[in-house]
């Protein structure tokens, strides 16, 4: 409770403040009687450049509304908006708060090798690693799996990770806090059993490393889901008929829809492209559900987004990932867009995808801007969780090498100092507890210029701490990309303010979600 | 089949939030499927 809401409780401000119902309401975080000065809520006005409306965010909580341009003084100033608001901001506050600090561990990056058959331009995974790296030996594969596995598994269960280890009582998947209150819809519903954790296998090149990684599969295919990530160079018909058979979500890569710009900076180590290979990976893999394609925005790339996402669409791709490159390596710079430009393209591609919609009835989701939708209209629906701060790196997920060296998140694999522990030797709790997982777990926006003041900062996130770290020698820095993320959320409320929001989502991705606000006047 | 969008009044002020028990779990270089899509 803050000095003011003890205050208000104690009776001070009853001398002249509000009674009853509205004195309810002074127990809200937003006790303050005036918008923006004191304890009142500190709604922010930004220009979405929508011709009609403008929106007005509250950052802490994610709150928003669009309002006319003509209404905005109006709106901004108190009246019913604000009282509607501050009925909700308590469990907005608290929303917010679980998300951001709530959560622990449901997936693990893991990196079953450290070599890879291509040398592409932004690759976060040093050269040397990469082109003369360790596999992970098939038992060493297994009971790093066996570990992870008792690692996940309920409270009550035999969770002793390594010898010695006493259990506790941490909740070990990705839930909220009992604290957070469910909605009446949700607490009628039967309560779904909890997810299975997610191990991705991730690269390098995890099928490099094949037998080891499909054993794994194999024998623990009732305790985990599984997903790979992979430059489609070795899925051959034998590898994609297994992982079908085993339900695995295979992601791929493929940055241009032509062999002379996917091969700018995709080729293999003496400079030959793949291009052709990963699209008879594609072809083979068209009609399988659970595919999806991972595209690196890069100077290389960034003119043809347009074209990518046509010729994704007429391959049926259900769902793409449109990723502007990392900077954490300084070779991945020579690449790096101007924000403006990324935004530009990348925006006009998003567009070409919604004429394909409409033109076809068939859609291809750009992943990361739903993303960035959901963030939005139902920050606890976010899959992703690059664009949160803290970022899910060392708290949602985290990724382990080919030695059991435990990381935040694959983007620190280069980055020695970032290594909490190992599967092997340390018990997972204690890593991410440990000075290199707090480095990352502990970077907040708040302490971030210009962020904190930012009135999108939980659309947005800041991220990624790899490459703050890389670029600014401190985690305490923006990334590489700012206005880019800028745009992406002007883009996402003026889809909203035009009621085109769902076009760019799931089919029924708000299917089990509560309606908690649903203002409009 | 092309989809149209309903036509939309212009509302003063519009504001909404939906919720769910959080699950986010995934960084950006890959994505699981879409819950429906995945059997």
């Amino acid at each position: 409770m803050t000095p003011a809401q003890k205050e208000k409780v104690s009776g001070t401000f009853s001398r002249n403040g509000p009674s009853g119902a509205a004195q309810k309401r002074c127990l809200t975080p937003f006790p303050g009687r005036y918008v923006g000065t004191g304890n009142g809520p500190a709604l922010q006005v930004i220009d979405i450049r929508h011709p009609s409306y403008a929106a007005l965010i509250e950052p802490d909580t994610a709150f928003w509304a669009l309002v006319r341009r003509d209404k905005l003084a109006e709106a901004a100033l108190g009246g019913e908006l604000v009282e509607v608001y501050r009925k909700k901001a308590a469990r907005f506050a608290e929303e917010m708060r679980t998300l951001r600090f709530g959560l622990t561990p449901s997936a693990v990056y893991f990196n079953p090798t450290e070599r890879c058959n291509l040398n592409c331009t932004y690759c976060y995974i040093p050269e040397g690693m990469r082109r003369t790296g360790r596999h992970m030996s098939r038992p060493k594969l297994l009971s790093a799996l066996e570990i992870l596995k008792r690692y996940f598994s309920p409270p009550g269960t035999d969770r002793r990770l390594v010898a010695g280890e006493a259990p506790t009582t941490t909740m070990l998947r990705t839930v909220p806090d009992p604290g957070v209150r469910a909605s009446g819809a949700a607490r009628r519903r039967k309560p779904a059993p909890p997810p299975k954790p997610q191990i991705i296998f991730h690269g390098a090149e995890p099928l490099l490393n094949r037998e080891a990684v499909f054993a794994g599969i194999e024998q623990y295919a009732g305790d985990f889901r599984f997903g790979i990530q992979t430059n489609a160079t070795l899925l051959d018909d034998s590898a994609l008929a297994f992982l079908r058979e085993h339900d695995v979500s295979v992601g791929i890569s493929l940055d241009a829809p032509t062999a002379a710009v996917a091969d700018r900076t995709r080729s293999n180590w003496e400079g030959r492209g793949v291009h052709r290979q990963v699209l008879d990976a594609m072809d083979r893999l068209r009609g399988y559900p659970g595919w999806a394609v991972l595209a690196t925005i890069s100077t290389a790339n960034l003119r043809h987004l347009g074209s990518l996402v046509e010729f994704l669409h007429a391959r049926e791709v259900p769902t793409c990932l449109l990723n502007i490159l990392r900077t954490t390596l300084a070779r991945s710079r020579q690449v790096k867009p101007a924000d403006a430009d990324a935004a530009r393209c990348f925006l006009a591609a998003l567009e070409r995808t919604h004429d394909l919609y409409r033109r076809t009835g068939r859609k291809l989701v750009v992943g990361n801007f739903a993303n960035i939708l959901l963030a939005i209209l139902a920050p606890t629906a976010r899959r992703l969780m690059c664009d949160i701060s803290p970022c899910g790196g060392g708290r949602c997920f985290f990724a382990v090498t080919p030695s059991g060296d435990l990381f935040p998140c694959s983007e620190f694999i280069g980055l020695g100092e970032f290594c909490g522990g190992n599967l092997f030797r340390d018990p997972i709790p204690a890593v991410l507890e440990s000075p290199a997982f707090r480095l990352v777990t502990g970077r907040r926006i708040e302490q971030i210029e210009p962020c904190r003041h930012c009135a999108i900062r939980h659309f947005c996130g800041a991220p990624c701490p790899a490459e703050a770290h890389q670029l600014h020698g401190s985690m305490h820095a923006t990334g590489a990309f700012c206005e880019f993320y800028e745009e992406q959320v002007r883009y996402a409320f003026r889809l909203i303010a035009d009621g085109r929001a769902g076009d760019f989502l799931w089919d029924g991705w708000d299917e089990g979600l509560d309606d908690v606000l649903d203002f409009s006047m | 089949m092309a989809v149209k969008n309903p036509p939309k009044k212009a509302k003063s002020v519009v504001a909404c939030r939906k919720s769910c028990k959080a699950k986010g779990t995934g960084l950006s270089h890959y994505i699981l499927m879409d819950k429906k899509a995945k059997k």
